[in-house]
Parts: C-alpha cells; sequence; structure tokens
C-alpha cells in the first residue's frame, strides 16, 4: 500500500495520469479511466471557461476634445512624407493608413516606403527618449533635453571650432528659411549626404551647357521610351509609375508607347519593357555612344550633324558596341524607332549603370542623343523639380570628415542620415576627432552608437515641417498625433536650439509658445516651435493669408507662383563640349562585373526595421527577408549552383559571403547585389537581416561607383535558404492558361486574343440572383508594373500580420494580395514538357516578364464555400465570398480546394505574445513572431474595422467589405440607402495603385466602369473551365512587337 | 463483462447528468440579465424617466419619476457614426458642478473628474468583438413612410427605467436576426454585415 501510495503521489507530480498500478487499485481499467476523465475534463473546461462574456470597461473622455462628434469615424489629414502629398487615415486619434492624396498636384507619387511609414511610427525599437550613449564605450544611459540642449547652445554661441549640422536633403521654404537663419546668425554650417545621391544627370546636363535642373521625362507624353539601364519603375519617387501606365494599354488615348530597355540585370523597369536587350553596365556608355553616332554621324540628324569632330570621336563606338553584343543592325533599328519618334521620344539612363565608372559618358550620350532628336523641345521631357537633386554627394562628406579629422569641427549634429553605415569612407575614425556628437536620428543606429548623445527626433507624422513636392509646389507636414515618446521633431529641436542660442526668428517662434493666442493657446499646435517658425515664415514668404495658410493645410499643398523657371535646353557649343567630354570607349575592366543597386523597399537601409518592408517581396527575385547575388542563369548553371547556395564575392579588399540567386535576365558577366541591408543596429526586427553590400562601393575621386566593379565570384561551403515568396518562375501558357498575355498586332487582329484558355461542361449550379448591387474588379495587367504597392496598402489596412523569414520559408505568408512574376515561355514546335518548369535558359535567358495581382477571386460558383463544413465561408447577396472568423475551426478545406490559393491560415496566434518560456520551449518561432507584431505600441497600427484574427482560422481578401459597410451606413445617415454610387467604396488595393490598374465597383451597373471593363474583349476570367466563374477580371497584357 | 466496466456502467448517470448539465448550461443565456455593479450608483430611473409629479400628504408637488434628460443629451452620437459613446464626465459635470453636491455617489464622481481620471463604467450592452454594430445605420433607418425604423428602445428596452442598467433583451445572433429577417424591415442578413 505505501509503495502504491508513493507511485501514485510521483505519478501524478510528473504526468498526473494515473499509472496502470493505480488504476488497477481502483478497479478502473486505463481506456476507460480516459473515456470518463475526459469527458469530465472537457465538463470542467466549459464551466470554468464560463459561457458569460468577460466584463469590459468603457472609458469615456473625461473632457471631450472640442470638434470631436464622429466617434469611430475616419478622420483624414493631409501632410507630407518623402516629397509627396499623403493622406493620413486616423481612428480615435492614432493613425491606421497612409493613403495617396487624390488630388495631387504634383508629379511625384507615394513611395513604397511612405506606404510602410505608419509601422515606423510604432516601431517599439526607437529610442523612448533622449540618451547619453557615451560613443558606445559604456552603458547606454538616460539623458535630459535640457542637458543635451544646454550643450549644443553652448557651442552654437561660442566661436571655438565649427558647429556641423550634417543631414540629408531637406527641403520646405521654412525648412530652408530656418537653416539659413541658424548658418547666419550662429557657429554652424549646413552639411548634406545622402548615399544615394544622384549627381550625374546633372552634371552631364550642365555640362552641356543647359541651365537648372536636368528635365524630367513625361512618360505620358513620350511616344518611345528609350532606357539605358533606366530604373524609373523601382524607385519611382516621382511618379512615372503613373505617368508610365497611362499609355501602356492597347485602347490608351493616342497609342501605345514603346520602350525599349538595355541593360545587364532584370529590374522592374526592365521587366516592363517591350524589348530587352542585355547590355551589361559598363558597356552601356559604348552602346548609348555608338547609337549617337548612328543618329547623328550616319543619319546627320541634330544640331551636329556633320561636326566632323564629333564624327571622329564617335567613330570607335559602333566596332565597341559589337564587342559589347550590339550589332550595327540592332543600332539601325534603334535608330530608326527614335527617327521616327523624333520630338516624342525619351532616351533615359540614371538606373545604377549611371553610378559606375562609365556613368557620365552614359549621360552625356544620352543628352546628347535627346537634344539631337529634339525630343528636349517636345512633349516627352518637362522642366525638372529639383535643385537638390546633385546635392549631398560624398564630396562634401569628404570634405567634412577631413575637417573633422584635423580637428577644425568642435560639434557634429547628425540627423537623418547615417554615413557610418553607408558611406564609403572611414567616418567612425573621423568622428573620434570631434569634441561633440549629437545624432538626431530616431533610434541608436550605426551612426548614432559613436556619438556622446542620441536626441531622438519624432517621426514624421509627429512633427511640423515642410517639403518641396514639385516646381513651384510646396506642402506642409502636420503632426497627426501627439509624439508616442519623449521625442521632438526635428525643427522643433533647431528652433529651440537656435532661440536658446539668440537666432532672431527661432527666438519669435520660441516666444509664440508661451503667449496665448486668440485661438485660445489650447491647441496642441500651439506647442510647437516649429508651427510658430513655419507659420510666421509662410505667410511673410509663401502665402499671402492666414486662410491660406490653413487651407493649405488641409489640402496638404500650395502653389507658389516661380518666375521663370530658370531652364533652358543645351546648346549647340555646348553639346560640342560633352562630346569632347566622351573619350575613347572603355573596355570592361573585368570579366565579370558587379553592380549595387537600392533595393525597391528599403532603399538606403533607413527603414530597414520595418517589417512590412522586409516582407514585401522584390517584385523581380520574389525575395523576402535578405539579400542575394544575382547571377545569370547561364553562369549559375555552369557553376553548378543551387539557389541560396553561398558564394564568396570579392571586390578590391572587401569581400562579403552571400547565397547565390538564379536571376533570369541577367548579363552572363555581370552579378548584382541590391544595397540597403545588413544593418546591426536598427532594431530586433532588421537586425542582421542581409549582408550590407555598401563596403563594397568603390571610389573614383569623389565620384561613388556601385556599378561595373570588378569582383571575384567563389563558391564558398554553405547554403543559406532564400525566403522566396514563390515557388514556380516560368509559366507555360499552352498548359496552364491562366495570364493573359498577347502582341500588339496579335490584338489588333483579334481582340481577345491573349485569353485563350480551356472550355468546361455545363454549370450544375444555380445562378445567384444579385438583387441589387454585385461588387466585382477588374485589372489591366497592361497597366501593372507590378510595383507591389496594393500589397502594402492591403497589408495595412487589413491589420495583416508579419510572419517573419522562417514562415516565408514554410510557405505561411498572410497577404490577402500578392503579385504573381511569371516567365512567359515562348511558344514551342511540340509544347514544353514537365522541364519547362525547371526554368530552362530559352526561357529565363530574355524573359518575357509578366506580373499578376492575386487576391480572392469572389467566384460565382466558389469552390471554398461548397467544401466548408461549418459554414464559415458563403455567398453573400451582393456577390462577396464572406470568411467568418467565429465560425471557422481551421478545417482547411477551404484552401485546399481554392484553385487560385489565395486562403492564408493563421498557424500562429501572431496577435497575442506566445513567447512565455512553456510555448517557444515547442516553437522557438514563436519568440520571433512576438518581436515582429506585438512589442510595444505596434498593435496601435491596428485598423479597429477589421477583426484581429487568432490562430486556426482561415482569412482571404474580403474586397474591404469594411468599406463597403461604411458606405452602406453613411448611405443611411445621409439618407439615401439602396444602391452606392460608382466610386463611394474604394478598397485598399484600388486606392494605392499608381497605375490606375485596378478597377472596382458594381458589376450590375452596365455604366460601371468595371462592368465595361468586364465586357472589354480583352477580359479573362481566370479558370473559367473548372466553372468558378471569378468576378474579378484580368484584362490581357499586351506588349508591342519587337519590330 | 469484466469488474472494470460494471463500475463504469455506475458511472453513467452522473456522465449523463454532465451532458444534460452542459446543453443547459450552453443554450442558457449568457447575456440577459446581466446587470454588472458600476463604480458610481447611477439611476438611469432618476436621470431619464419622464417626470412623474404627486403631490405629497402636505400638498406639495413633488416629482416621483425622473427628470426626462433625453438619451442624446449624454449619449452624443448614435445618429452620427457606429458608437453612441458614453458620456465623457465633463457631461456629468454640467449638471453636477452645482446640483447634489453633497450626494454619496456625486462626490465619487467628482473626485474621478479631478483627478482627470475615466470613470471605468462596465459595458452592459456588449456585444462580442467580432459583432461590428454601427448605431447609425439602425437609427437613421427609415421604413416605407419615412418613419424611423428603429428607436433606442427597441434594442435597450424601456432603459430609462431601470435604476442599475440590466440587458432585458435576449441580446443574441438570434435576436439579431428575428428582426433583420423582418420583411418589413428590409435589412440585409448577410453574415459580413456584422462579422468581418
Amino acid at each position: 500500500m505505501i509503495d502504491k501510495h508513493n507511485e501514485s503521489t510521483s505519478a501524478s507530480e510528473s504526468h498526473s495520469i494515473p499509472d496502470d498500478a493505480t488504476l488497477a487499485a481502483a478497479g478502473i481499467d486505463r481506456r476507460e479511466f480516459m473515456r470518463v476523465s475526459s469527458a469530465l475534463a472537457a465538463a470542467a473546461a466549459i464551466t470554468a471557461g464560463g459561457c458569460s462574456p468577460p466584463a469590459e470597461n468603457s472609458l469615456a473622455f473625461t473632457q471631450r476634445p472640442e470638434n470631436l462628434n464622429q466617434h469611430g469615424k475616419l478622420k483624414v489629414y493631409a501632410t507630407v512624407l518623402d516629397g509627396a502629398p499623403v493622406l493620413v487615415r486616423c481612428r480615435e486619434g492614432r493613425p491606421i493608413g497612409i493613403v495617396p492624396s487624390p488630388d495631387n498636384p504634383s508629379a511625384r507619387g507615394l513611395t513604397v516606403r511612405s506606404h510602410a511609414a505608419l509601422l515606423d511610427l510604432y516601431d517599439p525599437d526607437r529610442a523612448t527618449g533622449p540618451l547619453f550613449v557615451q560613443r558606445g564605450a559604456a552603458a547606454v544611459a538616460e539623458s535630459r533635453w535640457g542637458t543635451i540642449g544646454a550643450e549644443v547652445v553652448r557651442r552654437l554661441r561660442e566661436k571655438q571650432g565649427d558647429v556641423v549640422l550634417l543631414t540629408g536633403p531637406l527641403s520646405g521654404p521654412g525648412t530652408s528659411a530656418l537653416l539659413s537663419e541658424l548658418i547666419g546668425s550662429l557657429n554652424l554650417r549646413h552639411v548634406v549626404y545622402q548615399p544615394l545621391a544622384q549627381g550625374v544627370a546633372g552634371e552631364a546636363w550642365r555640362a552641356a551647357g543647359a541651365g537648372g535642373a536636368p528635365p524630367r521625362p513625361r512618360l505620358d507624353r513620350a511616344a518611345l521610351i528609350v532606357g539605358f539601364g533606366a530604373e524609373f519603375l523601382d524607385l519611382p519617387a516621382d511618379g512615372t509609375e503613373r505617368e508610365f501606365a497611362k499609355h501602356r494599354a492597347p485602347n490608351a488615348e493616342g497609342g501605345m508607347s514603346r520602350f525599349i530597355q538595355l541593360e545587364g540585370r532584370l529590374t522592374l523597369t526592365g521587366a516592363n519593357a517591350d524589348r530587352r536587350v542585355r547590355v551589361r553596365d559598363s558597356e552601356l556608355a559604348t552602346v548609348a555612344a555608338a547609337l549617337a553616332h548612328e543618329v547623328i554621324v550616319e543619319r546627320n540628324v541634330g544640331p551636329l550633324a556633320g561636326d566632323t569632330a564629333l564624327a571622329e570621336i564617335l567613330a570607335p563606338f559602333p566596332a565597341a558596341a559589337e564587342q559589347a553584343g550590339v550589332s550595327r543592325s540592332l543600332l539601325a533599328e534603334l535608330a530608326e524607332e527614335l527617327l521616327a519618334a523624333r520630338g516624342r521620344a525619351a532616351v533615359l539612363a540614371g538606373g545604377s549603370a549611371s553610378h559606375g565608372a562609365n556613368g557620365p559618358t552614359l549621360e552625356a550620350a544620352t543628352v546628347l542623343l535627346n537634344a539631337s532628336l529634339g525630343n528636349y523641345d517636345g512633349s516627352g521631357f518637362e522642366p525638372g523639380a529639383g535643385d537638390d537633386e546633385g546635392n549631398g554627394g560624398l564630396a562634401a562628406l569628404h570634405a567634412l570628415a577631413g575637417e573633422m579629422r584635423d580637428g577644425k569641427v568642435s560639434t557634429l549634429i547628425i540627423a537623418g542620415t547615417n554615413p557610418v553605415y553607408d558611406a564609403p569612407l572611414d567616418f567612425a575614425e573621423a568622428l573620434a576627432s570631434v569634441d561633440l556628437v549629437v545624432s538626431l536620428n530616431d533610434r541608436i543606429d550605426e551612426t548614432a552608437a559613436l556619438a556622446d548623445y542620441l536626441a531622438p527626433a519624432s517621426h514624421e507624422l509627429e512633427s511640423w515641417g515642410d517639403e518641396r513636392i514639385g516646381p513651384g509646389l510646396v506642402a506642409l507636414r502636420q503632426p497627426v498625433i501627439r509624439p508616442l515618446y519623449s521625442t521632438h521633431g526635428l525643427l522643433d529641436i533647431l528652433v529651440a536650439w537656435g532661440a536658446a542660442a539668440g537666432a532672431g526668428g527661432a527666438v519669435a517662434a520660441a516666444d509664440a509658445l508661451t503667449k496665448p493666442t486668440e485661438e485660445g493657446g489650447e491647441a496642441p499646435e500651439q506647442q510647437s516651435g516649429a508651427y510658430h517658425y513655419l507659420r510666421a515664415h509662410w505667410l511673410s514668404s509663401v502665402v499671402s493669408t492666414p486662410a491660406q495658410f490653413e487651407e493649405s493645410l488641409r489640402l496638404g499643398h500650395h502653389t507658389v507662383l516661380t518666375t521663370g523657371r530658370g531652364q533652358n535646353p543645351p546648346t549647340t557649343e555646348g553639346l560640342a563640349g560633352l562630346v569632347a567630354s566622351i573619350g575613347a570607349p572603355a573596355p570592361p575592366a573585368s570579366e565579370l562585373e558587379l553592380q549595387l543597386y537600392p533595393h525597391f523597399a528599403l532603399h538606403d537601409g533607413r527603414a530597414g526595421n520595418n517589417g512590412w518592408l522586409q516582407e514585401l517581396p522584390d517584385p523581380v527575385t520574389r525575395l523576402t527577408w535578405g539579400c542575394a547575388v544575382s547571377i545569370a542563369p547561364s553562369r549559375f548553371d555552369a557553376l553548378g549552383l543551387q539557389n541560396g547556395d553561398l558564394v564568396t564575392l570579392g571586390v578590391g579588399e572587401a569581400s562579403v559571403e552571400l547565397p547565390a540567386y538564379r536571376h533570369a535576365g541577367m548579363h552572363a558577366d555581370q552579378i548584382a547585389v541590391p544595397l540597403g541591408f545588413g544593418r546591426t543596429h536598427c532594431g530586433e526586427v532588421g537586425a542582421d537581416v542581409g549582408v550590407n553590400a555598401f563596403g563594397l562601393q568603390a571610389v573614383e575621386g569623389t565620384r561613388v561607383l556601385r556599378s561595373g566593379l570588378s569582383v571575384e565570384l567563389k563558391q564558398a561551403s554553405g547554403h543559406r535558404e532564400l525566403a522566396s515568396a514563390q515557388g514556380a518562375d516560368v509559366i507555360d501558357r499552352v498548359r496552364r492558361p491562366i495570364v493573359p498575355l498577347t502582341t500588339l498586332s496579335a490584338y489588333r487582329t483579334d481582340p481577345k486574343a491573349g485569353t485563350e484558355q480551356f472550355h468546361g461542361g455545363p454549370s450544375i449550379w444555380k445562378e445567384h440572383p444579385y438583387e441589387t448591387q454585385r461588387w466585382g474588379m477588374a485589372i489591366d495587367l497592361s497597366k501593372c508594373s507590378g510595383c507591389g504597392k496594393c500589397t502594402l496598402a492591403c497589408q495595412a489596412e487589413n491589420n495583416i500580420p508579419v510572419v517573419g523569414r522562417q514562415g516565408i520559408i514554410d510557405g505561411r505568408e498572410m497577404s490577402w494580395m500578392r503579385i504573381d512574376r511569371y516567365y512567359d515561355a515562348p511558344a514551342k514546335e511540340g509544347g514544353w514538357g514537365d522541364d519547362v518548369y525547371d526554368a530552362p535558359l530559352e526561357v529565363v535567358e530574355e524573359p518575357v516578364t509578366v506580373f499578376e495581382p492575386m487576391l480572392c477571386q469572389h467566384c460565382e460558383n466558389a469552390p471554398c464555400e461548397t467544401v466548408c463544413p461549418f459554414n464559415a465561408t458563403m455567398h453573400s447577396e451582393d456577390g462577396l465570398n464572406q470568411q467568418i472568423y467565429n465560425r471557422c475551426v481551421g478545417t482547411r478545406y477551404c484552401a485546399n480546394n481554392c484553385p487560385f490559393k489565395v486562403r492564408r491560415y493563421n498557424w500562429y496566434e501572431y496577435s497575442k505574445p506566445q513567447n512565455a518560456a512553456f510555448f517557444t520551449l515547442f516553437q522557438p518561432v514563436l519568440e520571433r513572431h512576438a518581436e515582429l507584431n506585438t512589442r510595444g505600441r505596434m498593435q496601435m497600427k491596428n485598423n479597429p474595422e477589421v477583426t484581429v484574427r487568432s490562430r486556426g482560422v482561415m482569412e482571404k481578401c474580403s474586397f474591404c467589405v469594411q468599406r463597403i459597410r461604411e458606405a452602406r451606413a453613411e448611405a443611411i445617415r445621409t439618407g439615401s440607402p439602396g444602391v452606392l454610387a460608382e466610386g463611394t467604396v474604394v478598397p485598399a488595393c484600388v486606392e494605392s495603385c499608381p497605375a490606375d490598374a485596378i478597377v472596382f465597383g458594381d458589376i450590375n451597373d452596365p455604366h460601371s466602369r468595371v462592368s465595361k471593363l468586364a465586357a472589354d474583349p480583352r477580359a479573362m476570367r481566370l479558370l473559367d473551365s473548372t466553372g468558378v466563374k471569378p468576378v474579378i477580371s484580368y484584362l490581357t497584357k499586351v506588349r508591342n512587337d519587337i519590330v | 463483462m469484466s469488474q472494470a466496466s460494471k463500475r463504469t456502467r455506475r458511472l453513467v448517470p452522473l456522465g449523463l447528468l454532465v451532458v444534460v448539465g452542459l446543453i443547459g448550461g450552453l443554450m442558457a443565456n449568457p447575456r440577459k440579465g446581466y446587470k454588472p455593479q458600476q463604480p458610481i450608483f447611477f439611476q438611469h430611473s432618476k436621470m431619464a424617466a419622464e417626470p412623474d409629479w404627486r403631490t405629497d400628504a402636505n400638498g406639495n408637488l413633488v416629482n416621483q419619476g425622473g427628470y426626462g434628460i433625453p438619451c442624446r443629451y449624454c449619449h452624443t452620437m448614435p445618429y452620427e457614426g457606429r458608437h453612441s459613446t458614453l458620456p465623457s464626465t465633463d457631461i456629468c459635470m454640467n449638471c453636477h458642478s452645482v446640483v447634489g453636491q453633497d450626494k454619496e455617489w456625486v462626490l465619487v464622481l467628482k473626485e474621478y473628474w479631478e483627478r482627470g481620471e475615466p470613470i471605468p463604467w462596465i459595458k452592459v450592452h456588449d456585444l462580442p468583438d467580432f459583432v461590428y454594430y454601427d448605431h447609425s445605420a439602425h437609427l437613421n433607418s427609415l421604413d416605407a413612410d419615412g418613419q424611423p425604423k428603429l428607436d433606442c428602445v427597441d434594442c435597450h428596452e424601456d432603459v430609462e427605467n431601470h435604476s442599475v442598467v440590466e440587458v432585458r433583451t435576449r441580446f443574441n445572433m438570434g435576436w439579431c436576426l428575428d428582426c433583420h429577417r423582418k420583411p418589413e424591415m428590409a435589412a440585409p442578413t448577410d453574415c459580413i454585415t456584422c462579422h468581418r
């Protein structure tokens, strides 16, 4: 008995399941015990859990803010981010979404980074207050704004050694005025540095005797675009996507534009070209000059025609171009096309190739071509926007570092730039010779780690400012939320320090802070020195009345009348001088060359801690969470590599180890690595994701070289799996007709060309009545450039979690909207075998790329609906395929039965931190999920109109049903229920699409845009043969014929 | 039949009882009758009920009812947006900075007010978090004659006469649908109307 007693005690301690001996003593055999105890356990769980809902508090305001008369409704503010006017959607005082401003007078569009800036605002790795960093020597200690301010102000007053303010590019009338005032009255200098400065184009433009900023291409007016490594879609800061897309559909007004791209790496821009020619970066200049020879010398076009000196200089280029793989007949073809489109063509460079040793020649040749063809006088260009384009190059930073080493700089204030991470010089060593280093960045980044103090500036959504957004256009930045932490806006800091040091305007602004004003003195803006400074400056120099100031706050922009643009086209003498600078064709320096390109989302790495950007698949490589070396398929196969095998790159003395990636469409003699990765001091999300390739940059004088670098590629041992968001690359449309694609000539013969697909049998399903409205969508693949902004906008709107690198590798991404990128397998006699899916060289050497946004098709006969055993997904009366989370138990039948693979299953609880030791013992990845989704104030980003899903439920695109419901409620409130008018419901993806490729509306209404598009002969409903009847129509991507 | 399974059989009635209890528990309405104690003993019957003037024994006219304050004096926005909103403390203070200064619960109210702390009211008519209800869409709906289809009391019952607010309706999905399915309501019954 004693033994048994002991046994039972130990058993219950360790397992709580009695062993057989104990059960036998109780006279129950084990199976029966389990049967009874499980029933009891279930009963206990239900009783203990209770059926009554938990008591919930409802906390009202103590004092209701004035003007708050719509609770639970959106408030939208206009502001400016990254030089583009945006609208910030706020709920209950929290920004929950950033969308493009619909009445945007500027050419600037929202960048991917601006879309994701919302996550940066709530980033838990931002500094929460001023810090005493102590140059990384000791532990970081808390500091006070007063302490840092006093130190800086003393030095601003005294004349012992220079105080230097090092920033990224700053624009805006008020900001510039403040800076020049501080510089004028205090011991302060201003140095601008940006790692990816675009100076080359401006230099060539000015060398040609032209004045002002280089002109901006107007791709909506150009009939022909010839790109030499152009990357206007990869880094679309200036609205080129919008303008480019306007003439890409075959029925566009004024016809389709043609786009020919010559490049070494398949870029997003090149993937959208009608014709693509592989030329390695260092030889693009040669080819451009050869084309200039063909046009100017052979065909006597332009002001320099007949110039013998020019003919002599350009004479060797055609032969050199032939060496580079561009035959004379191809040159002749290009010249023919350019001549046919004289005055309506745009020859563009400006990509990574322009930042190589031969970049100036390339830019000179493009200026020469455009000027000779009369493109600058025609419609293909308009006066450029910025005079800061060439600003911030390496020269200024180089000079500054020299002065720092010589001890001439006593104080360095760094704001919005991170030279220790990205500058090709030893800035860390130069910092050591500076007396006081204060960083105004938002966290302890690589540079701030070596500073004395970190005085964190607020996020742009928390601070006042202004920016120039185009020629004659300025915009105010207004805070949409009070600072989450003890931070101050950049301008507020400058005003406060300037005022303390005695700079006139700043003193006046600081004085206004304490004085009661006629508005009552209680509004939050009254507490900002920057607001008072900006308002005073705008009232005196930008706007004429206070009402205009308020109006520009409301609109988000203001037009300034400029007197003359100070821009004049190149002169004949200037062009002749430009030609003289071209010199002889430069052969490539090495057999294999390297291109370093800014990552399309992370850009210079500033937003490295942003999970949305890290997880947004690169449009071309489809890689997330890290970087890889892009190697041409032929070279990749010759080396016997697999995706993810590690290789070593040696550039000069620097070398890095990276996984290899088989990049379709690469020139065989070129490899490429993205910049912006490998941050070491950015926070837990982005720390050590990828490798920092800035260290591979070369310097020539004061120019940074990022392409045409001699590189040695060696296989290393090891493998690092790539987190790719897409498995298949190649599509054989004969066997899988799921992408409508055709050429212009085929389209002209038969407008339905490209939409051919299999035919299924008759339907056995009853049709839905759709008595009032039926929501539908049309996506024009001709316009879609594959930029991925819809994916980001959807993620923000619908509370979609970040799954992390491992999640992507395991195929557990949660995005409701993705963009599939396919390389079309050309028609082949006898058809392709299954080997086509292994991406054979015939397909991927020179691929035809097509992007297909994929989201829930809201099928009329949705296969998911019929298999759900719980009726958790079913058809609504207005045609939506509804997913009801609280009914879903997670059988995943629906996802298995979905032919489009758009349903996403929550394998984990992303919305609640499950990182307790017990859970993470079994699933270490849970810790990462908590890091990515739930730390700090991250969940404040969530849209309260959309359920935050928990583990074990299926989810998918809802056509932004919350916006439909809100539109319905608004219609009821305004007394006009019933059919919603066109344009009242705009889903997040439609709102964010710069190309206007996605159209949403009521397909019951024959006059709506979407039903007209659905009736277009180009419209294709995917997988129609299965009888699912999708409601989304894809319009054929029509490509121009290759001559 | 073994000894063991005979003993198990004796447990069968117990098991049946458990099952019956469970089914009963699940079918019981957890919301109806929900009447939590609030941080302040606020009586709707004093504030919102219709005045009831009576002559007392001394011949004085005395109000035995409430003050007849309309719902929307405190719950300000049911017609404007999704939430009808609980009153911010300053609305209470509109009157209570002057009246009822010595009363027990007014003193508690003033303490919250002076501390600038929101009153931790407990939600009574509390829908689950996966229900997206819109007050404005219900109250602004008009029938064929242009008359409002619903008023506050249709869902909240005669809350103005409650001394402690209580849920007196079923307040569950079936109860919502009972109304949504009425032809005269012409209301949608798609799941996604409320769950999204």
